[in-house]
């Protein structure tokens, strides 16, 4: 219950954000764009892109992209395995379910650990943020400056997941040790199990925001 | 309060207690004492129509044997007793509860093996669709019955003559002394001697252990009166005579029954016990006995019953089924994890709560504890075994090879009702019957033995009691004589090995079919050590590919020389995919690998998050004294 009630909050809030703040069609797509009927279509096409994250034309930049797109697959599969058989079947994660969950996460939790190292530079908060800070501690007049807005989000969003990943993962490797009993299994269960609802929904709002911010970018050309 | 008054609630003081207490008997309730009640009484016999029965005295000429209806009724409600489990088989009103060892129907020269009870368990049969009337299942199990239920059902027959002979071997009555006598010279093999010389009526008297028992009344006539000394002219008829031990009265001519209200284990044992029948079986010195019973308990101490006998079985969900107030609490799981009630109950008889390191929480959803815990570890093969219900364990000259029938497998890990995978034995059944549809009944078996008696020489019955190697000719032609003996309708059929063999168009056709599927009871003895349960030093007892939890072989018996040497693999009774359990247990090879790389990671992942929290530190505590 708690993990529907997170997923479609998450999703119900994005929604919402994003008709309240979408950039205008025509900053994206060009006033002078033809065949306007298609902008239903071009919005998710224009989603879809932006979640792959740009490349740049070097080895890193490349392994990059290779890892947070391994990255994003091992995440929608963990996240269907996951919380399929629970959610809408009703049982517990089993059989092919769990088969899959447990081929998948491994691969996922390398990718994560190689996107830290990665990324974890361009996600500094560092003392550029230092002025919104004082924005919102009333310090200094109010910006709108979106951008700047989706980005330390975004950024916060990533050490979130960082550091939720820990127990998502230590929850399940420890549980393969003869370490914990059968409390501990359990307890180790709900931390997995609770955990990685967080993990999802901040990951969810991770690719929102990144696409955001990358869509306002476009907006102001 | 006024004089009548106090006359009125006086008066059962004066006149004895009356109404609820009337048919209360002295041993009912217990008055709290926890010292051994002893049990000096005089010995009473079958009472007459029904009625009670009359002492007996050392001089009475003939000495007649005890009736336990009547001795231990006198201070025991026996009506009561009659409706334990142990006796209550017949009642149909009775909850089947968890199927349970059946008896079994075995008979080499018929090539006949067929689960039987009373119950309504799926997959045995009641005796009376095999045509076998009560006298005669008693004639053939009473051995190690504990008299009662069918046995008090002798006197009860369509066939007048069934009634006669009724009357000349008497009903079984129940025999308290088979679980309550702890004397050394209590005899429950001479029990089984009696019953083969059909002297129900004299068996529980012949085995204990200050009386002997002599005769027969497998031949004496109908009319005979057991009450009466009667001599006959044929000398090979000889009509059970009793004699009883000079000391066994005194002055009052009571006796001493050495009565142990806590069952000993020894007692329970004649009736079930069990052994691996393979050909290099081990002695009886080189086998452990259950855990529990190494740590000092009895087996009542688990299976315990009240006045009323109805003992509990020990099973998980047995309170569902069953009025004892300690159902619950009996089992592995009420014992020791504790039964969810308000006031803690486990951790009875200091039963440790298992820890279960490593093991995740799911296994308990999908295996029952003895998965684990009970029977022998499992090997590549279900080997076969020998209990004592089954194969007349205890009793004078019991056939003592492994290749005896009814060939009982075991451990076959399989689901059971309650949708968990456990240990279980198993048979597959072997009968002559009809179908009609798609069920099949069996033949009446006394025209089962007729017709096989012409088509399976009994030469080559062999002598260890093992299936005879049957063709399928002799199929074919034991089908041809059964199709004359068969209903309108129906078309006879032989069953064996999980297939229905049949004549279409005079060949012999097979086919698998439900009504052929094995009969299998879940196990719980013997109970291994913690340390040697499934799964204690890792995962690979049972997810690896070759593991005898899901891959083992169970051999598919059958007397059908062509259809010999078959298997199942354990997965095709657990109702699980094979491709998927395969697949999970070859991934852990893998594992190791997994661990690794997931360790590796979040270390990983905790340096980068533990580095730059240092280095945000850094910069806050910066700002904070004036650097920025």
């Amino acid at each position: 219950m708690v993990s529907i009630m997170g997923f479609v909050a998450c999703l119900a809030t994005m929604a919402l954000h994003f008709i309240i703040s979408k950039p205008k069609a025509d900053d994206l797509f060009g006033k002078d764009r033809s065949m306007r009927i298609l902008d239903p279509l071009r919005w998710p096409i224009l989603f879809l892109t932006l979640l792959f994250v740009e490349q740049k034309w070097n080895l890193v930049g490349a392994l990059r992209k290779l890892v947070f797109l391994l990255a994003l697959l091992c995440f929608a599969v963990l996240v269907v395995t996951g919380f399929v058989p629970p959610l809408i079947l009703g049982k517990a994660i089993s059989g092919w379910w769990l088969v899959i969950h447990a081929t998948f996460s491994p691969v996922f939790a390398a990718c994560v650990a190689i996107l830290a190292v990665m990324w974890a530079d361009n996600s500094r908060l560092d003392k550029n943020y230092w002025p919104w800070l004082n924005r919102v501690l009333r310090r200094l007049p109010q910006s709108n400056t979106l951008v700047e807005k989706y980005e330390l989000g975004r950024k916060i969003c990533f050490w979130l997941i960082l550091f939720l990943a820990l127990p998502v993962i230590l929850s399940a490797v420890l549980s393969m040790f003869t370490l914990f009993g059968t409390y501990g299994q359990e307890l180790l269960l709900g931390l997995h199990r609770y955990s990685t609802l967080s993990l999802a929904l901040f990951s969810m709002a991770w690719l929102y925001l990144s696409v955001m911010t990358e869509m306002q970018k476009n907006a102001a050309g | 309060m006024s004089q009548a008054t106090v006359v009125w609630l006086c008066m059962p003081f004066f006149f004895g207690l009356p109404g609820a207490f009337a048919d209360e008997k002295l041993g009912d309730v217990s008055d709290g004492g926890r010292s051994v009640s002893v049990h000096v009484m005089p010995l009473l016999t079958e009472g007459e129509s029904d009625g009670e029965g009359e002492q007996i005295y050392p001089d009475d000429e003939p000495l007649l044997p005890f009736s336990t209806r009547q001795t231990c009724g006198e201070c025991h409600s026996y009506a009561t007793i009659r409706r334990g489990w142990h006796f209550n088989d017949v009642e149909p009103n009775v909850a089947a509860g968890r199927a349970g060892h059946p008896w079994i129907l075995s008979e080499p020269g018929a090539a006949t093996q067929i689960a039987l009870s009373y119950r309504r368990w799926p997959g045995t049969f009641d005796p009376k669709r095999l045509g076998m009337t009560p006298a005669a299942f008693v004639r053939l199990f009473g051995r190690q019955m504990p008299g009662g239920g069918p046995g008090e059902m002798v006197e009860r027959s369509d066939e007048p003559e069934e009634v006669l002979r009724g009357y000349v071997t008497g009903p079984l009555e129940i025999n308290c002394l088979a679980c309550h006598d702890a004397h050394y010279g209590y005899d429950q093999s001479e029990f089984a001697v009696q019953i083969a010389r059909q002297n129900f009526r004299w068996a529980a008297t012949a085995a204990s252990e200050f009386a002997s028992v002599t005769g027969s009344t497998a031949k004496v006539p109908s009319m005979f009166d057991f009450r009466i000394s009667e001599v006959f002219d044929d000398p090979k008829i000889r009509p059970p005579a009793v004699t009883y031990r000079k000391n066994a009265f005194d002055e009052k001519s009571n006796v001493v029954f050495d009565i142990e209200r806590e069952v000993p284990n020894q007692r329970c044992y004649f009736c079930h016990s069990s052994i691996d029948a393979v050909e290099e079986q081990p002695e009886k010195w080189q086998v452990d006995e259950d855990i529990h019973i190494s740590a000092g308990l009895k087996c009542v101490d688990c299976h315990r019953n009240g006045l009323d006998h109805n003992i509990t079985r020990g099973y998980e969900y047995e309170c569902e089924v069953s009025d004892n107030p300690l159902a619950a609490s009996s089992s592995c799981e009420g014992c020791h994890l504790g039964d969810g009630s308000a006031a803690p109950v486990a951790g009875r008889f200091a039963a440790p709560v298992p820890e279960h390191p490593g093991i995740p929480p799911v296994h308990f959803e999908k295996l029952t504890c003895t998965a684990c815990h009970s029977g022998p570890r499992p090997g590549q093969n279900a080997i076969r075994t020998k209990t004592a219900m089954a194969h007349a364990m205890g009793t004078l000259g019991s056939n003592k090879s492994v290749d005896m029938l009814p060939h009982i497998v075991y451990p076959v890990f399989a689901k059971n009702t309650e949708g968990k995978i456990g240990p279980h034995k198993l048979i597959w059944p072997a009968f002559w019957g009809e179908m009609k549809g798609s069920t099949v009944e069996p033949i009446d078996f006394d025209i089962v033995s007729s017709v096989t008696a012409q088509v399976i020489n009994r030469q080559d019955v062999p002598r260890s009691g093992d299936w005879p190697k049957l063709t399928d000719e002799q199929i074919t032609k034991g089908l041809s004589r059964f199709a004359s003996q068969v209903a309108d309708g129906c078309q006879a059929v032989y069953v064996t090995g999980g297939r229905v063999y049949k004549l279409e168009d005079g060949k012999l056709t097979s086919a698998e079919h439900e009504s052929a599927g094995a009969y299998l009871w879940p196990i719980a003895h013997n109970v291994r050590p913690a340390a040697q349960s499934l799964g204690v030093r890792r995962c690979e007892d049972c997810h690896s590919t070759d593991s005898p939890f899901f891959f083992g072989l169970v051999p598919v018996d059958t007397p059908v020389v062509s259809a010999g040497g078959t298997a199942k693999e354990m997965i095709d009774f657990q109702g699980l995919s094979r491709p998927l359990k395969w697949f999970f247990a070859f991934s852990f090879v893998f594992r190791p690998w997994l661990k690794v790389v997931v360790l590796l990671s979040s270390l990983v992942i905790l340096g980068v998050v533990v580095l730059y929290a240092l280095r945000a530190l850094g910069f806050i505590a910066g700002v904070f004294v004036g650097k920025d």
